[in-house]
């Protein structure tokens, strides 16, 4: 039997590359298939279902080795808890040093394949699988099935042989028509999968770049699906050439780590001959007060690259070679990969693309920009975590803050529905980057998955209404759909009061112990919550536990309760301008129609995860223990340190918990309250305000003028320098050389006149005199044998005489 | 089968000998002599692979297949052999000419000259990767130039005199210091072959160099810069980089596709194959200068790609960017300053392979952006940025074909431009941390300029130009080129070891004996080192 490492790589290995093939089938046979045929769809549908299923057995299988933390035992009595075998693949790797649960796994890893090598450098594909790649595969999978659903419905339009874009005008005024392109769609979102999917399971640094890369280009494709779209397509090159932005700072991150450590691997390697080369984790420990080990001078971090005898690594001693990286390096290489992260998800100050994105089909802002890719940065910098020394944790709180109130603000006034989702994906972005931060690894990490499910659904709910409106996208133009569309308007208030964090403090619930197979939840005195009470909670706590450590530091506290209030303002100002009050354009209304069922079924189900998917929170939940599971060593302890910054410990964390989540609580019914006053009773009419603070109004509407800077500052210049090195081409270098041509022609022609006065007039008096020497030699030439015959027997004589007197003598 | 010795032979002649039976062709017979010369193209490629077929590099040394005596008393010989490095490079050419070939069938003038001038051109190619002695790699060198020069001149655009002779002009130039450096070498290696005559043998002089106490360390400087110039001139590197975008744009596509395709992997090689190992101390004392030139090809040439608003010259300033990688990975070379053996050598040897790879994947993907660019040519005859659009709707299979293609150039994970790109910025760290970051900002200005080129051709709602009419779906032997390009572009992004396999022995090799060189030659005194961090 395989050991549970290798079922669970193999498993998760399927769910990875399904997409793939439903790809490659899709592009190159799907356009046999017609346009009219949705078996594109129902192919996408199965790899990703299919994978759904892969993953979620991988994931039982994980949590029965890992003691029940979600599904309840089968027989309670069994003990099937087996050690694992750790002997059919010698490249299962057991991690040593994130050993929580003794005896029992928590990383697999291994390779896949090797991409090159270079003494003992070596790049290859690897998988890393802990609890956090379980948790994404599952969630990513999970999602991105229930959207797949949902764009059959929803893209159905597109399967026509005759498309009429009412976006795009023609020539002649009409409006643009083009073939359906139903299938391509489809086979773009099976590409995305595969590479998201590969993103998570990758096991070395190397790897998730170059899957980061390939969901940045899934990313572009989707964006630009509608390709006539001038705006679609510009919106595409600028999610892409921002994310290469980040990209940089990541290649330079990834420059650094290669160069230092010599290695990509998260986990350590077996090398051929027997030995064991420690991973990226393994080679940056702490003490357990949280110091790294230094040189003497204290610039340098000593790396632990020897194994002691109980497989655990350690500095090797002062006598034999150690590998060191500066401390500086170490925080460069940090902020250079957290560059991409700030790309990838949309974090100030590289934020511009996210909302553009939005040009993109509904279910590619849902599971694209929302729940997955731009998840990614998050992801990665969750998984990076022990590679971030404090100073560039601080710089990730630092930005995460700055993000979620910038974004928070701008999503207060935005009209169009999806871009206020954008907005507020990138403000809840900047809590999760916040949270990590912080110091709060696990909340961070929470609200990521919290967040992808009711962010999903709520990008799907505002798919329904647009297509419900005839793709009429404006919220002033809304107003009262509750009525006409009663399962999405529901389902989306689920999202909202998530994402709002409210909760009815004191309320028993227990209905989830009649559930069969999950764990019995006791009563703990939960509140009635939906997920995202909870993840925001950890991470509110995690903050005031960090600002009473670091008191300098205390807007990282602040801010993102003001933004919570705020997020809770502008989240209800979308549901009550859209549902609720009175149809504000009749003859919309009049035609809005609620959703098939192939849309609204994947909304009560992304719902109830929404719902319910954080049930328990950080203190008993299933989903905090199984993400807490692969929480590196030294976040518990925190770390304390005299002249840098400090980061909480779980306890200090615990101990802040009641007081932030109470003002958290506070800040979003104000925010909630605010929200019902303006938009939902119209106690205030929002156009007074607008026009009371039109300054503030007309700076949040243009973004806070970051377009325009990053016009005048960057895209400009760039051209301008392009233009001048084009320029040295053509009047520098090539001028040169013209010059020199120049040159050459006019000696030539120099040498032409001197050719033609002097030599030529030395060749023809040459030739002259010849001539008439000839001529005077004619009288030679009397045609007499003999005479002829003397003349050749003393030119012979003569020439030989000539040779013996000039033949060099010896 | 035929033996190495006779399989390398005929790699090289097999072009000339079908160049010769072509001269006896029926001159109106244009499709028979079209298809004589795809076959003679094919038999070449087919040949090239079997040959890399019987590779087999036990330490990764020269597989030297003939030696014979051609002018004794210039001790000139016809040497030819190969190691994974040149090989890779022939199995490139053979591919190459096989589909500008396939590409070539648009000609309509003078079929026959073309014909004959496009076999000679391979043979010269051919036998420039084969030499293994320096006179007979300069005359393959020169041969090279001629039919290339009339390749231009004759067959192509509207400027086609003015670029044919700029072309000219600096392959000579660089030609002549090449002779400049084989005769210094030739006189300096004559106390050391026994009978008092100079050396042009490659190897033996190679191996001199290695020995350190052969050649001066002023005559590898000299040497160095004579050899790299005339090699950074075919590359091309800054600054000698302007006949490039002029001869692209004036040579008819296929002959662009075999100019970016393989006449700049001549320069690379060359760097590789010659100026290196004959001059492993000028070479280290050169390192400084040679990353910067790299890294300031790969940023200019980007720049200057984002300028054009011809899609061709465009394209052509996207190789001098490109290349620059090729230079920037060769040159890593890190020495510690007190023992002059190399520093993290391993990072050089990644870097070199990074750029061997690099030419690799240049070889496939720009020839198949050239094509992408001749493909819309072929049809609407003019090639302004500004005035394409919508040919993704046009010519759907095409627009997925180029954007493949254009992808691979940009550098995308899983298509064959990552892996160089990456592998040279990667070890460019170890060398110079300023610099590096110079070069990995490449990663922002290619997509720049890539995603806006595609943006202005392939998208939006309608086609701008003159001739819509003329805009037809891909014919079938347009679709085979296609997909000839883009089968290697994927096979060489997810696998690199189809090269590295081939490469990895012999680089290890050429990083061996360059450090050693470097370390025997004897330092003049009082020498400051100019290589820095």
């Amino acid at each position: 039997m395989d050991s549970l490492g290798n079922t669970l790589a193999n498993l998760l290995t399927i769910a990875w590359l399904l997409p793939l093939f439903g790809f490659v089938v899709q592009i190159l046979f799907a356009h046999k298939w017609g346009r009219k045929s949705k078996a594109a769809a129902y192919l996408a549908i199965f790899c990703i279902g299919t994978g759904f299923v892969c993953s979620a057995t991988a994931f039982y299988k994980w949590d029965k080795q890992a003691g029940h933390l979600v599904f309840k035992e089968a027989k309670p009595a069994a003990t099937e808890v087996a050690e694992p075998k750790n002997d059919s693949k010698a490249e299962v790797t057991e991690e040593a040093h994130p050993k929580k649960h003794s005896g029992r796994q928590t990383v697999f890893s291994g390779t896949f394949y090797q991409l090159a090598q270079f003494g003992d450098l070596q790049l290859s594909l690897d998988y890393y699988i802990d609890s956090l790649t379980l948790a994404m595969f599952v969630m990513v999978t999970l999602i991105a099935t229930c959207i797949h659903i949902f764009a059959t419905g929803y893209m159905s339009e597109e399967l026509v042989e005759d498309y009429v874009d009412h976006q795009v005008h023609s020539h002649d005024g009409g409006h643009f028509h083009r073939p359906g392109r139903f299938y391509r769609f489809f086979s773009y979102l099976s590409l995305f999968c595969f590479a998201m999917l590969g993103l998570v399971i990758a096991g070395n640094i190397f790897q998730v770049f170059v899957f980061w890369e390939l969901v940045g280009i899934c990313s572009y494709l989707l964006i630009g699906f509608y390709v006539e779209r001038h705006s679609a397509s510009t919106a595409a090159n600028k999610a892409f050439i921002v994310n290469r932005v980040g990209d940089f700072g990541f290649i330079i991150g990834l420059m650094i780590l290669w160069t230092s450590f010599g290695t990509f691997n998260f986990a350590d390697q077996h090398v051929s001959d027997g030995g064991v080369k420690p991973g990226l984790f393994s080679m940056v420990t702490r003490d357990h007060h949280g110091e790294f080990p230094k040189s003497a001078d204290g610039k340098e971090v000593v790396l632990t690259t020897q194994q002691d005898g109980h497989g655990a690594w350690q500095v090797p001693p002062e006598t034999s070679p150690r590998k060191t990286i500066a401390y500086t390096l170490l925080i460069v290489a940090g902020l250079g990969v957290f560059g991409g992260c700030v790309g990838k998800s949309a974090q100030f100050p590289l934020q511009t693309w996210l909302p553009d994105a939005m040009e993109g089909p509904t279910p590619v802002s849902a599971l694209v920009h929302s729940a997955t890719m731009v998840a990614a940065g998050v992801y990665l910098a969750g998984r990076f975590y022990p590679m971030f020394v404090p100073e560039v944790l601080l710089v990730i709180a630092y930005v995460g803050c700055i993000t979620a109130f910038v974004a928070a603000t701008i999503a207060i006034v935005a009209t169009d529905i999806k871009k206020v989702l954008a907005y507020s994906t990138i403000s809840q972005l900047g809590y999760m980057m916040l949270g990590l931060g912080v110091g709060g690894w696990g909340a961070g990490l929470f609200h990521l998955i919290t967040h992808a499910f009711f962010k999903s659904l709520m990008f799907l709910c505002s798919g329904s209404v647009i297509a419900g409106c005839h793709h009429e996208q404006e919220m002033p133009k809304m107003g009262g759909l509750l009525r006409k569309m009663p399962i999405t308007a529901l389902t989306m208030l689920v999202g909202v009061i998530a994402i709002a964090g409210l909760a009815i403090p004191g309320i028993y619930l227990k209905f989830w112990s009649f559930v069969p197979y999950l764990s019995v939840y006791e009563d703990h005195g939960y509140v009635l919550s939906f997920s995202g009470y909870h993840s925001k909670d950890a991470i509110l706590a995690t903050a005031l536990a960090y600002t009473k450590l670091n008191p300098l530091h205390f807007l990282l506290f602040l801010i993102p309760l003001l933004t919570a209030g705020i997020t809770s303002f502008y989240m209800f100002r979308l549901w009550f301008y859209t549902f609720l009050g009175k149809p504000r354009d009749q003859h919309l209304h009049e035609h809005v129609h609620e959703s098939p069922w192939v849309m609204t079924a994947p909304l009560l189900v992304l719902s109830f995860f929404a719902a319910f998917c954080a049930l328990g929170g950080e203190h008993h939940g299933s989903l905090f223990g199984v993400l807490h599971h692969s929480e590196p060593v030294h976040v518990h302890h925190g770390f304390e340190a005299a002249n840098s910054v400090s980061l909480p410990s779980h306890q200090a964390i615990e101990d802040s918990h009641a007081s932030a989540g109470q003002a958290a609580l506070l800040a979003a019914f104000v925010g909630m309250a605010l929200s019902y006053l303006i938009y939902g009773k119209g106690v205030v009419n929002p156009d007074e305000i607008q026009r009371q603070a039109s300054g503030v109004h007309a700076f949040l509407a243009n973004k806070w003028g970051f377009d325009d800077l990053y016009d005048v500052m960057f895209v400009k210049p760039a051209h301008v320098v392009a233009k001048f090195a084009a320029a040295i081409d053509k009047f520098v270098f090539d001028e040169i050389l013209h010059t020199f041509v120049r040159m050459g022609i006019a000696v030539s022609k120099w040498d032409r006149k001197f050719d033609e006065g002097v030599i030529d007039g030395i060749v023809n008096l040459m030739g002259n005199s010849t001539h008439s020497l000839g001529i005077s030699l004619r009288n030679v030439q009397t045609g007499k044998i003999r005479q002829y015959v003397t003349f050749i027997a003393v030119s012979v004589v003569t020439l030989f005489v000539l040779l013996f007197a000039l033949y060099p003598k010896g | 089968m035929f033996s190495p010795e006779v399989l390398s032979n005929l790699i090289i002649f097999v072009p000339t000998i079908f160049a010769f039976l072509l001269i006896f062709a029926d001159k109106t017979a244009v499709e028979f002599m079209r298809v004589w010369t795809l076959v003679g193209t094919a038999i070449t490629f087919a040949l090239s692979v079997a040959l890399l077929g019987t590779y087999a590099p036990a330490d990764g040394g020269i597989q030297q297949v003939v030696a014979k005596e051609w002018i004794s008393s210039w001790n000139i010989y016809y040497r030819i052999g190969y190691d994974g490095i040149s090989l890779t490079l022939v199995v490139l050419t053979g591919f190459v000419f096989l589909i500008s070939m396939l590409a070539s069938w648009g000609i309509e003038k003078h079929v026959k000259g073309y014909l004959i001038l496009f076999l000679i051109l391979e043979t010269g190619v051919m036998g420039v990767f084969f030499a293994l002695d320096f006179f007979l790699f300069y005359v393959f060198w020169e041969v090279m130039l001629l039919p290339m020069y009339f390749l231009i001149g004759i067959w192509g655009g509207p400027r086609r005199e003015y670029a044919a002779i700029k072309f000219f002009l600096y392959t000579l130039a660089g030609g002549v210091l090449m002779l400049i450096a084989m005769l210094m070498y030739f006189f300096a290696s004559a106390s050391h072959t026994g009978n008092g005559v100079g050396s042009f043998n490659l190897l033996e002089l190679a191996k001199w160099a290695a020995q350190g106490n052969v050649f001066s360390p002023g005559l590898q400087v000299a040497g160095f810069i004579l050899l790299f110039i005339g090699f950074a001139i075919k590359v091309p590197t800054f600054p000698f980089h302007t006949w490039l975008p002029d001869a692209h744009v004036e040579a008819p596509t296929p002959i662009s596709m075999i100019l970016a395709g393989v006449l700049l992997k001549l320069g690379g090689y060359g760097i590789i194959r010659i100026a290196y190992p004959l001059c492993p101390y000028g070479a280290q004392y050169a390192s400084y200068a040679l990353v910067a030139i790299g890294v300031v090809s790969i940023v200019y040439g980007a720049f200057a790609a984002l300028a054009q608003t011809d899609f061709k010259r465009m394209v052509a300033y996207s190789s001098v960017s490109h290349m620059g990688y090729v230079l920037l990975g060769i040159a890593v070379w890190k020495i510690n300053e007190v023992t002059g053996a190399a520093e993290g050598a391993n990072y050089w040897l990644m870097g070199m392979s990074g750029a061997m790879f690099q030419m690799i994947a240049h070889g496939v993907s720009s020839p198949g952006m050239f094509f992408c660019v001749g493909v819309i040519y072929d049809r609407v005859h003019h090639r302004d940025l500004n005035q394409f659009g919508g040919l993704a709707g046009l010519m759907p299979r095409y627009s997925g074909m180029a954007a493949v293609i254009f992808f691979a150039g940009l550098g995308l994970p899983g298509l064959c431009g990552f892996i160089g790109e990456v592998f040279v910025v990667l070890s460019a760290w170890n060398f110079s941390k300023t610099l590096a970051i110079v070069s990995a900002s490449g990663v922002i200005l290619t997509a720049g300029y890539i995603l806006w080129a595609l943006q202005r051709v392939y998208l939006g709602p309608a086609y701008k130009g003159p001739h819509p009419e003329a805009i037809t779906p891909m014919n079938s032997r347009e679709q085979a080129i296609g997909w000839a390009l883009i089968v290697p572009c994927f096979a060489l992004g997810v696998y690199p070891n189809f090269v590295f396999d081939y490469t990895d022995k012999p680089m290890a090799k050429l990083v061996r004996s360059l450090d050693e060189g470097y370390q025997n030659t004897p330092k003049p005194h009082g020498d400051v080192q100019t290589t820095q961090k």
